[in-house]
């Protein structure tokens, strides 16, 4: 068991932290370009159908109290299983955060720092990531706490301050590509709720582990929402990301906010929230695989693994050679890689897990029953 | 020893992103650019095109304390590109250009009418360029227009082209074009883009051409009986049809957009007095809320159904006006209602037979029709467009006068 506990709010805002880092560089521009005008009903959809998956996936993990996915694998499959599991939960952690970051950190070169090397800018969120995680984790959960409810007001606010541009009519076509396209090709949205892998990894830091529930159905029904908000800015403004592709297209959005000839230029206050969101995701996901790494490696204290995750990261989000390598892996990778890992992968295990676990309670209550 | 060590690593941490940064900020350093008010692109010879820049001064404040004007400087190069173009200045300026606080894009009628997409895509690609700039398709050169532009009221012109379209919600006179909006409807498949309309004052002054039979005064940039110092003036809409002008706007013509767009706060009109006191009476018509608009795509050929309303206050006064009189308020209100609907019904008309161009954004409520995109491609609203029918409603409340509501016959 751990020492760090996590509250109930704090596991709500850290399961929308992935989206929240998502959402600033491209997501809502990756499933538009997948459902067109009917991304908004896709999403209500989707979100249900995610919804009901953390459900499922909440009331598999009570089989087995105060245990992730980790030890759940070791206890369907050996240490061996345990270790290619926790390799790949791990992998993912760091491969989509250092990927993401080279795309948001390439955002930000365009936009602010056209002359600094994009290492630079890259090595700026290491260093902020490697002084917050020589801190308690619950440092992390704080700032996060803090920095995400105020990611979320400012959507609001860009929602309400961007109305008057809105044309609503573009939610039609209402079916986009068709009834297929939108219900059956436009699952692959669920790639957006890659929250979804914190779940796996939460029973064992939480406070009240009875609210597991509650923590899954709002953080998730939040996080449709946020999309929902994040997809309909974007689809009642511009007719054209169906059909261009910008970066940053919230960051877009931002830049037609202006009130009058005296508040101009708002996006600076929202790339500044975004930054600090993005590092408050950095810093949680790298936490996430250091436990894992210090779960399989049975070493004391993650501290020594902390430069190195840092390197490790700077050294992924380095390996693309340009922005449209990071972009292909962020559009068309990473939604099924969040389709494979956190939902085939780990609904597999743990249903797996729970067979067997019936299973050799059938076969314990068999012989005192005879 | 441990912690000199990590003090050192964190010191040489700091200079390293210190110099990292620097190259950054002193590219955007304020003494190292030269700040761009206004673009004006004409097409020159050989496939070139010629791009004026309009530059702020730097002047120091005069030592007497009067508000004195702030020279601009402009400045003209020729080449393949806007993005050359900028280079070669930077070169002549020996300063960066940057474009964040450039207030409009002027663009010649003969380039527009050739098509702007590849300069529109080349300044919506620049991070400085705001979406909130506005974009004129001048009737004369983009360079004379700028030349010309010597706003008489503001000391900066910068400010003169931040209050350009402000005009806009209480005349009608010209629409707030922004390029955000001209890219976004120029890649729309419900909307076709729009352009303010500018020239100049001292072009044709003779007043015979913006009046027509009925005494109307319908007038257009470069066409206007206006006169003063300030060269420039902008009156009217530039139509697009994709990326390419297609026709002009005038001043009523452009009051019926602002109208369907719901994009005007008030706007006045000279109809036929109804009563015979005069020949026409100027209203002020306020706009209840936005109009009515339903399209039926059921057959090949697009119905277009316009209802608006208004309320209207008289604005003009005369011997012998009744304004408290009910009978002549009605009687007022049908002339309003007559003459809007024949106004709304021939733009309309215009646009859609003549322009063959959507400027109107029809489009999205026709959108409403259709189920999947295939639909919505299979009947192709752009190029139905010009088949379409419409029907025009008015419903004009003329409420009273102004201060006098009545006066006797002399």
């Amino acid at each position: 068991m751990t020492k760090t506990k996590i509250g109930t709010l704090e596991a709500i805002m850290l399961v929308l932290t992935v989206i929240i880092a998502r959402t600033i560089s491209s997501l809502p521009r990756e499933a538009m370009a997948r459902t067109k005008s009917a991304t908004i009903i896709n999403l209500i959809f989707v979100g249900i159908i995610a919804v009901l998956l953390s459900f499922l996936i909440v009331k598999l993990l009570r089989n087995f109290a105060g245990s992730d996915i980790i030890d759940i694998s070791e206890y369907l499959g050996g240490k061996v299983f345990k270790t290619i599991i926790g390799v790949i939960f791990m992998s993912h952690f760091l491969v989509t955060s250092s990927i993401l970051l080279r795309s948001f950190c390439e955002s930000l070169k365009i936009v602010y720092y056209p002359m600094t090397n994009i290492i630079f800018i890259i090595a700026l969120f290491i260093l902020a990531v490697c002084a917050t995680n020589r801190l308690d984790f619950n440092a992390s959960l704080k700032t996060n706490l803090l920095i995400i409810p105020l990611v979320l007001v400012s959507l609001v606010f860009l929602f309400f301050a961007n109305m008057n541009k809105f044309v609503p009519q573009r939610v039609f076509p209402i079916f986009g590509d068709g009834l297929f396209n939108t219900f059956v090709l436009g699952l692959s949205n669920l790639g957006c709720f890659g929250g979804l892998v914190f779940l796996y990894f939460l029973p064992p830091y939480l406070k009240q582990p009875e609210k597991m529930k509650k923590i899954a159905f709002i953080s998730i029904s939040l996080t449709a929402i946020y999309l929902i908000l994040c997809v309909a800015i974007l689809l009642f403004m511009f007719s054209f990301f169906m059909k261009t592709d910008e970066i940053a297209p919230l960051y877009n959005a931002a830049r037609f906010i202006d009130f009058g000839s005296f508040f101009q230029r708002l996006e600076s206050v929202f790339l500044l929230i975004w930054i600090l969101a993005f590092a408050c995701y950095l810093s949680i996901v790298s936490k996430f695989a250091m436990s894992i790494f210090k779960k399989l490696t049975n070493i004391e204290t993650k501290k020594p693994l902390i430069d190195l995750f840092g390197i490790f990261i700077l050294g992924i989000s380095l390996i693309p050679k340009n922005y449209a390598i990071a972009d292909i892996f962020e559009t068309k990778i990473y939604p099924y890689l969040v389709l494979a890992i956190p939902i085939c992968l780990g609904l597999s295990i743990l249903i797996l897990a729970s067979l067997a676990k019936k299973k050799s309670k059938n076969s314990n209550l068999s012989p005192n029953q005879s | 020893m441990n912690k000199l060590s990590r003090n050192l690593f964190i010191f040489i941490l700091i200079i390293v992103f210190i110099i990292a940064f620097a190259s950054s900020y002193l590219s955007l350093n304020i003494d190292n650019l030269a700040y761009i008010l206004a673009i004006g692109i004409d097409k020159a010879e050989d496939n070139l095109l010629q791009v004026t820049f309009q530059f702020s001064t730097t002047t120091p404040a005069s030592e007497s304390g009067t508000m004195e004007k702030t020279p601009t400087i402009t400045n003209s190069v020729e080449a393949s590109s806007i993005s050359t173009a900028i280079n070669l200045m930077n070169g002549y300026m020996g300063k960066q250009l940057n474009m964040s606080h450039c207030k409009v894009i002027i663009f010649s009628e003969k380039l527009a009418s050739e098509g702007i997409s590849k300069e529109i895509y080349t300044l919506i690609n620049d991070t400085q360029v705001r979406p909130s700039t506005n974009i004129i398709i001048s009737k004369c050169t983009a360079k004379n227009y700028i030349q010309q532009t010597t706003p008489e009221l503001e000391n900066l012109t910068s400010k003169y082209y931040e209050i350009l379209t402000n005009s806009s919600k209480y005349t009608g006179f010209m629409p707030d074009a922004t390029i955000g909006d001209f890219f976004n409807c120029f890649l729309c498949r419900s909307y076709e883009p729009t352009a303010i309309l500018g020239g100049l004052t001292t072009e044709n002054n003779d007043m015979s051409d913006s009046i027509d039979s009925q005494g109307k005064d319908d007038v257009k940039a470069n066409n206007s009986p206006i006169e003063g110092q300030n060269g420039s003036e902008n009156i009217g809409v530039a139509v697009f049809k994709e990326d390419k002008l297609v026709g002009e706007l005038s001043s009523l013509e452009t009051i019926s957009l602002l109208i369907i767009r719901n994009k005007i706060d008030r706007f006045l009109v000279s109809v036929p007095d109804p009563t015979g006191s005069s020949d026409y009476i100027d209203i002020y018509l306020t706009p209840k809320g936005s109009p009515k608009i339903d399209v039926d795509t059921s057959t090949p050929t697009p119905f277009i159904k316009l209802k608006t309303s208004f309320t209207g206050r008289i604005y003009s006064m005369s011997n012998n006006a009744k304004y408290l009189n009910p009978g002549v308020l009605d009687l007022i209100s049908n002339s309003c209602n007559q003459y809007l609907e024949t106004e709304l019904s021939d733009y309309l008309y215009k646009t859609a037979k003549d322009f063959k161009s959507d400027i109107n954004g029809f489009g999205k409520y026709a959108l409403t029709n259709f189920f999947t995109t295939e639909q919505l491609d299979n009947y192709d609203w752009n190029a139905n467009y010009k088949n379409s029918f419409f029907d025009v409603t008015v419903d004009t409340s003329v409420k009273s006068g102004m201060l006098i509501t009545e006066t006797s016959p002399t």
